[in-house]
């Protein structure tokens, strides 16, 4: 039997029952949804286990959605089914004062399914379907606090999802065009990759790759993932940051695999890319005073060193393997110990109410399950030997030795960025140890800033910390037996290359390259944070406010600006015709006999009166739209009224005695002064 | 042929009977009744073995004449089922309207063009459904009996006729070359070298299709949509939008694929020029709904977008390009017809015609604000949901379209970040702004034919593969 349709339609039951439970229910939409999560774990782990269950196929819906489940997918769906359970152990507690349990958990069931979509897809139409899916519906989880952070990110975050989504279908459009399959397998093997124009085919894969960077985090569409992630409820910004990131580098990984597969401009470009995000989330991380917000730029920064390895896997050819290895393992890395990182902040978050480091100062205190998984996590992202971390960054950092080597034998080929591209491998390494000792320390051993019980939580949420952190020891700890099993198992359907003998992780030089990068850490944390980040025992953030890309550049740019000019263009095409019907009426086809409108009093008043009217007609439609100006009468005639007043005033006046001698007066003063000058 | 004297009975016998009109439950009993006759009676039509026939002549040389064909039973199906929803919806909508006998009138009358327009057989039949839908629908326009839906209603009427005119001019011309003018998949044979060759012949489609395109919203004639859909009632505005613009493109699909033919007109400027309008429009059409603050007129823009992408996939003229045309025109059908009863919704609860004015809608109205959502996924294109299917073979048509055919999806694609951001706004403010404490959910009675657009939505995305099936015979026989 083929598990893949059972796969996805678990959790879209689950979603439509939650859904409908409403708000009535209290906890049960955390249970069904808890349930749905484990179901779909021991559907795929028995999958895996068993080696069979999940085959090729396709369902008629939508168009045709065409599934795959062999290497990395057979690896990856068990563990994001993991994840989300996980996630969804700590929900009851986390989430129990929450407004809407159902919608957080309907929506959670459909990223869910978007996500497995995405992971199982074998072809590009399906990994669109299922992407957009999971891009729309993790939306609710941004949103979901409702507070004004919240929306504003939330804003951000569809913003960014819609325009990546729609970015990558222009890009699979101008495949498409190109008279490329849309299968991955048929692009791998069959597609002759020379008969295009490059320029177009790097232009699909630039639009595509705008897509998958936008959901990857990747600079300079990282913007948005600092401020949504930590908005989210902590089980929803582990998945989010652990997970869903994942399917924009999983986009990448294929392409290069497929399409790029030995393209160096290709693998260049994503290289940089990679580079620079990996400094940057580290230097944001470093800099940053709020729990979430830290593990969120560390997700920039760990997002940065996977894409090193997949601009890596273009550039090696076919020398990739240990590319792929490294990138596969940094992603599954990467998605558990975000995974027990933010539910710990999680529980910092629920007991203390605030994600504030300088407040969370020493709360961790006394708890000792949370602070060894948050240990767990820390150690194994710094790279430490004995970590997981630690293998894949060998990994990854042994391939950027294995190309500069290849490079030097090249010709034509420039060193020096390649130097640079290791070491800032490794000084964004160190930092990444730096920060995580920063949050370590302040959290786990400094003096409580306030007082309070130490943090508690409930058996469900204590297994959702302590199982993946085991499974993080038990990949750190036994490389050869399971690690490289496991790695074995993703390699086929990314590369064609295999081991020629296994890597010693332990060995002098991968130590070494480890210990430098530990030693820099150290020394960003002695001499950076302690006497630089830190004011009278407070964290403080260097970064001016001035320095945020969206606020000051894109939503200005998108929001403002763009609309407006384009705006005009079609506004003066939409009224040509209008415009003109109303010349001619002007002109040469004007209304005849029309009566003309009587003029109420003078002139001057009439005129007057109808401007008055028009001003208040004015205002009404703009400044005082909630609360327009009534008036029962016409200006034109409150004013013609007044000047007959005014004019029978000045006959009585002038009838009178009185005025007459004024008159005579004013003549005698009138002959007196020119008699006197 | 019940289809063509039973709505204008039904609508002559409501308008005769005094007491019928007024006595508002005899009145909702007869209106009830005579939409599903009607309706019935289309879908009876469309599902049977199709008939031809001809009622009268208006000149020796000028028949009028009805025909089904597959054209016209995905027509008819999908005007049966939208004008009943809408109608039912109506009910809730007019049931404090003491008038609202007179709009039924209309509304029954003018589902008789509708369905005439679908039967058609010849050109000049067409033109005179084509025209009877005009005025009946103007009525729709009209009847608020404000000065402002009576400037409205005469701006409809003068760019529809206009329009028309334009077209009525092609028959002039085209009878000149083809007596008759009956359809014919893949075009009659016109070209003769008698009546002057092939650039007149081009330019008078040309025209043909600018007059025509005057009741689809296409640039330069789409002025009348935003000004006609703000002030008719939300009912007629949804068939307005949903089905009445459509008429306007089946006019178009009956010209270029059944009386000049898809292969005179490949490759020739009209069908570049064609292109260019319809692009220009779909462009146009977003971003001033993107601008636009009323509601009601946003949509109205968005319809002028949308009807867009259904003539640039009829330009074209590829088998993928017209599927995503035909799935279009049903799709967006549903979804603009929802969009319209929505706001209509909004205005009998909230009074409120502004989308700033709609904050936290959606905590007061949640059906009605989610199946908003749900029409707002589709029309942006958002798979699973239907709008997303269609544009997908209408970005995958324009594969030989040449200098366009990247050009096309892109316009496609920046319209629709633009549909993102003028329908999702009103979603998001609703369903995430403090609630709105004196607002009340719609009656079921509108909120019913709402939750069933907004599945077939859903569904029709879905079993986009079935309806393709169905649609398919329509593209082998013209191209």
């Amino acid at each position: 039997m083929n598990l893949i349709p059972l796969l996805l339609a678990v959790p879209l039951c689950g979603a439509l029952c939650t859904a409908l439970c409403g708000k009535k229910y209290g906890r049960l939409p955390h249970y069904i949804a808890l349930a749905a999560e484990a179901v779909t774990l021991a559907l795929s782990a028995a999958a895996l286990l068993g080696g069979h269950g999940l085959d090729d196929c396709a369902l008629h819906l939508i168009g045709f959605l065409s599934f795959a489940a062999n290497g990395f997918r057979l690896v990856w769906v068990p563990l994001i089914c993991f994840a989300f359970t996980m996630s969804g152990l700590m929900c009851p507690e986390y989430l129990s004062h929450s407004h809407a349990p159902a919608r957080y958990q309907a929506a959670t069931l459909l990223t869910l399914t978007g996500t497995l979509g995405v992971f199982l897809s074998a072809d590009l139409f399906t990994f669109f379907v299922f992407f957009e899916l999971m891009s729309l519906s993790s939306w609710l989880w941004v949103i979901h606090e409702e507070t004004d952070g919240a929306k504003y990110a939330a804003d951000t975050y569809l913003a960014v999802a819609v325009l990546g989504g729609l970015v990558m279908l222009m890009g699979i459009f101008t495949l498409w065009n190109l008279g490329v399959p849309m299968d991955f397998t048929e692009i791998r093997f069959l597609w002759d990759y020379l008969s295009v124009p490059q320029g177009m085919l790097y232009l699909a894969g630039g639009l595509m790759l705008f897509g998958f960077a936008a959901k990857a985090g990747l600079f300079p569409l990282h913007f948005w993932l600092p401020m949504a992630h930590p908005v989210a409820p902590a089980p929803a910004s582990a998945l989010l940051s652990g997970v869903l990131t994942k399917c924009g580098v999983m986009g990448m990984l294929l392409l290069s695999a497929t399409l790029f597969r030995w393209d160096f401009r290709w693998g260049e470009v994503v290289l940089g890319l990679g580079v620079v995000t990996m400094l940057l989330g580290a230097v944001l991380a470093l800099c940053s005073v709020d729990l979430k917000r830290t593990l969120a730029c560390s997700s920039v920064s760990q997002i940065g060193f996977i894409v090193v390895g997949v601009g890596l896997k273009s550039l090696l050819g076919l020398e990739d393997v240990l590319a792929v290895r490294g990138t596969m393992l940094h992603m599954m890395n990467h998605t558990l110990i975000k995974l027990v990182l933010f539910l710990a902040a999680g529980v910092f978050a629920m007991n203390r109410g605030t994600l504030d480091l300088n407040r969370l100062r020493g709360a961790g205190r006394g708890n000792l399950p949370l602070m060894l998984c948050f240990l767990t996590g820390a150690y194994s992202v710094a790279g430490i030997p004995g970590g997981s971390g630690y293998l894949s960054k060998t990994m990854l950092h042994e391939a950027i030795v294995e190309y500069t080597q290849l490079a030097e034998h090249a010709q034509g080929v420039m060193l020096i960025p390649l130097h640079v591209v290791e070491w800032t491998f490794l000084f964004s390494g160190g930092l990444t140890l730096a920060y995580m000792l920063k949050l370590f320390v302040t959290l786990f051993v400094m003096k409580p800033a306030e007082t309070g019980k130490p943090l508690r939580m409930n058996a469900a949420t204590t297994a959702a910390l302590v199982v993946p952190s085991a499974v993080l020891w038990a990949l750190g700890l036994s490389a050869h037996p399971l690690t490289d099993k496991i790695l074995d198992m993703a390699r086929p359907t990314l590369t064609d290359g295999t081991m020629e003998h296994a890597l010693q992780y332990f060995s002098p030089t991968n130590l070494s390259g480890a210990c430098i990068s530990i030693a820099i850490g150290l020394a960003a944390y002695l001499l950076v944070v302690r006497p630089l980040l830190t004011r009278e025992g407070n964290l403080i953030n260097i970064i001016p406010g001035w320095c945020d890309l969206e606020s000051k550049v894109y939503r200005p740019f998108f929001l403002c600006l763009l609309p407006n000019a384009a705006g005009l263009v079609c506004r003066l095409l939409d009224c040509s015709l209008d415009g003109f019907v109303v010349l001619l009426r002007k002109a040469v086809l004007r209304d005849l006999g029309r009566p003309k409108r009587a003029v109420a009093g003078l002139w001057l008043t009439d005129a007057l009166g109808r401007l008055c009217d028009k001003a208040v007609a004015l205002l009404n439609r703009t400044l005082r739209r909630k609360e327009p100006i009534v008036r029962r009468r016409s200006f034109v005639y409150s004013f013609a009224e007044k000047e007959r007043e005014l004019a029978a005033a000045g006959r009585l006046i002038t009838a009178s005695l009185s005025f007459g001698m004024l008159l005579a007066c004013a003549g005698l003063v009138a002959t007196l002064l020119y008699l006197l000058f | 042929m019940e289809l063509i004297w039973l709505p204008f009975l039904l609508g002559v016998l409501l308008l005769v009977l005094r007491p019928l009109r007024e006595n508002a439950k005899a009145r909702t009993a007869y209106v009830t009744a005579s939409l599903l006759l009607e309706c019935g009676a289309a879908v009876r039509t469309a599902l049977g073995p199709g008939f031809s026939l001809t009622l009268g002549h208006l000149a020796d040389n000028l028949l009028i004449a009805v025909k089904v064909d597959s054209l016209s039973r995905v027509f008819l199906v999908m005007g049966a089922a939208i004008w009943l929803l809408a109608g039912v919806f109506a009910f809730g909508y007019l049931r404090d309207d003491k008038r609202s006998g007179w709009f039924f009138v209309v509304y029954l009358l003018a589902f008789g063009a509708l369905c005439g327009i679908a039967c058609s057989a010849n050109l000049v039949t067409l033109y005179l459904f084509f025209e009877a839908l005009t005025l009946t629908s103007s009525l729709l326009v009209f009847y608020p009996c404000t000065h402002e839906a009576a400037m409205a209603g005469l701006k409809y009427l003068f760019y529809s006729i206009g329009g028309a005119f334009l077209a009525l001019l092609g028959i002039f011309f085209l009878t000149r070359m083809n007596e008759g003018l009956f359809f014919l998949p893949g075009g009659v044979a016109l070209y003769t070298e008698a009546v002057g060759g092939d650039g007149v012949l081009l330019l008078i489609t040309f025209l043909m299709l600018i007059g025509v395109g005057a009741k689809a919203g296409m640039y330069p004639l789409h002025g009348w949509l935003p000004t006609a859909h703000p002030v008719a009632p939300a009912p007629a505005s949804a068939v307005l939008s949903g089905l009445i613009v459509k008429a306007g493109v089946f006019f178009a699909i009956r010209i270029v694929y059944y009386i000049v033919g898809a292969e005179t007109l490949r490759g020739t400027w009209v069908q570049y020029a064609w292109m260019v309008l319809a692009l220009v429009t779909v462009f146009i059409g977003s971003m001033l709904a993107y601008m636009e603050p009323v509601l009601k007129k946003r949509l109205a823009y968005s319809t002028v977008s949308q009807v867009s992408y259904i003539l640039f996939g009829l330009s074209l003229l590829t088998n993928a390009g017209m599927w995503g045309a035909l799935l279009h025109m049903i799709y967006h059908a549903v979804a603009k017809c929802g969009l319209f009863l929505c706001a209509g919704a909004f205005i009998t609860q909230t009074g409120c015609t502004r989308v700033d004015d709609l904050r936290g809608v959606g905590k007061a109205m949640p059906v009605t604000t989610a199946c908003f959502a749900a029409f707002a996924l589709s029309l942006v294109g958002i798979p699973p949901f239907s709008g997303f299917v269609s544009k997908w073979y209408l970005a995958i048509g324009a594969h030989d379209a040449g200098m366009l055919a990247l050009i096309g999806p892109a316009v496609l694609l920046i319209s629709a970040l633009l549909t993102a951001g003028y329908l999702f706004p009103p979603v998001v403010r609703g369903f995430f702004a403090p609630a709105r404490p004196d607002t009340a959910e719609a009656p079921a009675v509108m909120t019913l034919p709402l939750v069933v657009l907004a599945v077939l939505t859903l569904a029709l995305g879905l079993a986009s593969l079935p309806l393709l099936e169905i649609l398919s015979p329509i593209t082998r026989a013209v191209l």
